[in-house]
């Protein structure tokens, strides 16, 4: 039952968030529309239609006006229209049905307009919320620091320093080399030894 | 379950006749079963729902989503919620069969049906439901008439279960669907312990102290128990002309959802 204790909470999650919009979305040009989003990840469909300015959240099938087959990360790409054609075009996104169903769901989180500002004060007071707001913004910029960092130290790493690695062959290469230098310095050490001991009995 | 329990189940399933029924782990005259269970209805129908949520540890919730991904509902359906109590089955398939769909609310029990209705109501839900007060072995309507029928946790209070899924079937249209979701057979030995020692220890205390009512809820949890089991309700089903008949065992079949369809 991981599926319905997952569409139950997104179902709770996307209204809650539509009713916190400040622009009032109208859902009116959907209703009765459904959306299915078959992800690679999941083995379960996850449906939403529209009843009433509110979204229902299922796994049926059999109601879809448009299809998606995709993963997460695609998904998570999907902000804009034109981006729906170009995943489409590079085979990211399998869609079947009416284009026009996926296009109005994506304009409308692409519309959300919340302003979480507000909604935290509500629950937690004026300046709590204003310094909550600066540390998570601080936060932010640290970790878009840092990401972006080692995103840099990365590419230097493969762009230039990874040239300049040995690779596993020059090792055993090296090591073989140190090998005969080590066999060919104990020959050398036998023959002086002789030769000191010849020299010694004459 | 303990062993007294054991034998008074295994004696009214010896007992029952053609004139008898099970009223728990009592035998009752058949007539008088209706009024009994309508008994422990009105009685607990106000607080119907925040006992499910506490019982079931809010997982009804999740068996019902479960029946409704299950049913295939479209967009102008006809849909009877049997025995829909307060609603909840009622209130998604009102939202799925949309403004050209229609779903009946039916329960025997008036307290029920309104407590059901007040809560659809202050939902907005009111478009595409009616409500009706059927007993389910003679359903009010005419053949042919439904997409779905659903029946959640209704049928182990139904006096004559056979005849109830015939008048199911005859009321469901060619290529419709019946979904029963019920309490059934736990799956697992010690889960069948443990749940047996919920039932019969915590669950009446809970009922005691929530709804003031214990005896309501020590009924619940012996008809679970006098209820047949997933293959015997298969059987049933079969019996009364549904085709492609499955079940589905949830949270290790302490819940089973029975389907079948009419051909």
């Amino acid at each position: 039952m991981l599926q319905q204790a997952l569409t139950s909470s997104i179902e709770l999650l996307i209204n809650k968030v539509l009713s916190l919009d400040t622009s009032e979305i109208d859902l009116n040009k959907l209703e009765q529309k459904t959306l299915t989003i078959v992800l690679s990840e999941l083995n379960f469909p996850i449906s939403l239609s529209v009843y009433n300015n509110k979204v229902i959240v299922s796994g049926l099938t059999e109601r879809a006006n448009c299809t998606i087959n995709t993963s997460i990360k695609t998904l998570l790409a999907l902000k804009a229209e034109q981006q729906l054609t170009e995943l489409i075009k590079q085979d990211k996104l399998d869609l079947t049905g009416d284009i026009k169903v996926a296009q109005q769901f994506v304009q409308l989180a692409e519309n959300l307009n919340i302003d979480w500002q507000s909604e935290l004060a509500i629950h937690i007071g004026d300046m709590p919320t204003h310094k909550l707001m600066q540390v998570g913004k601080q936060v932010a910029d640290k970790l878009q620091f840092a990401s972006k960092q080692i995103k840099a130290d990365a590419s230097e790493y493969i762009v230039h320093e990874k040239r300049l690695v040995v690779t596993r062959s020059q090792i055993e290469q090296f090591n073989q080399q140190v090998s005969q230098i080590s066999n060919q310095v104990d020959d050398i050490s036998t023959r002086i030894e002789t030769l000191a001991k010849g020299l010694s009995n004459t | 379950m303990s062993d007294k329990q054991l034998n008074q189940s295994s004696d009214v399933q010896k007992t029952t006749s053609d004139n008898t029924t099970h009223f728990g782990y009592k035998t009752i005259d058949k007539e008088d079963k209706v009024s009994m269970v309508a008994g422990v209805f009105h009685s607990v129908a106000k607080q119907y729902d925040v006992m499910n949520d506490l019982m079931s540890f809010g997982v009804h919730r999740l068996w019902k989503r479960f029946t409704i991904d299950a049913s295939g509902v479209r967009p102008g359906n006809n849909v009877l919620d049997l025995a829909g109590g307060t609603g909840d089955l009622t209130a998604k398939f009102s939202q799925l069969v949309g403004k050209t769909g229609n779903v009946v609310l039916a329960d025997i029990n008036s307290s029920m049906l309104n407590v059901g209705r007040d809560k659809l109501r202050d939902k907005g839900l009111v478009q595409n439901i009616k409500y009706v007060q059927a007993n389910a072995q003679y359903l009010p309507f005419e053949d042919n008439t439904f997409d779905i029928v659903t029946i959640a946790f209704g049928l182990r209070n139904v006096t004559d279960k056979d005849m109830a899924l015939r008048s199911i079937y005859r009321v469901l249209k060619p290529g419709g669907r019946l979904l029963v979701l019920e309490f059934s057979k736990p799956e697992h030995e010690l889960l069948n312990k443990a749940y047996d020692f919920y039932s019969f220890n915590i669950l009446p205390k809970m009922g005691e102290l929530v709804a003031k009512d214990g005896e309501s809820y020590q009924y619940l949890a012996e008809s679970i128990r006098m209820h047949p089991d997933q293959e015997t309700l298969k059987t049933m089903m079969d019996d009364a002309g549904f085709e492609q008949t499955s079940y589905k065992n949830l949270t290790g079949g302490v819940v089973a959802l029975h389907k079948g369809y009419k051909f």
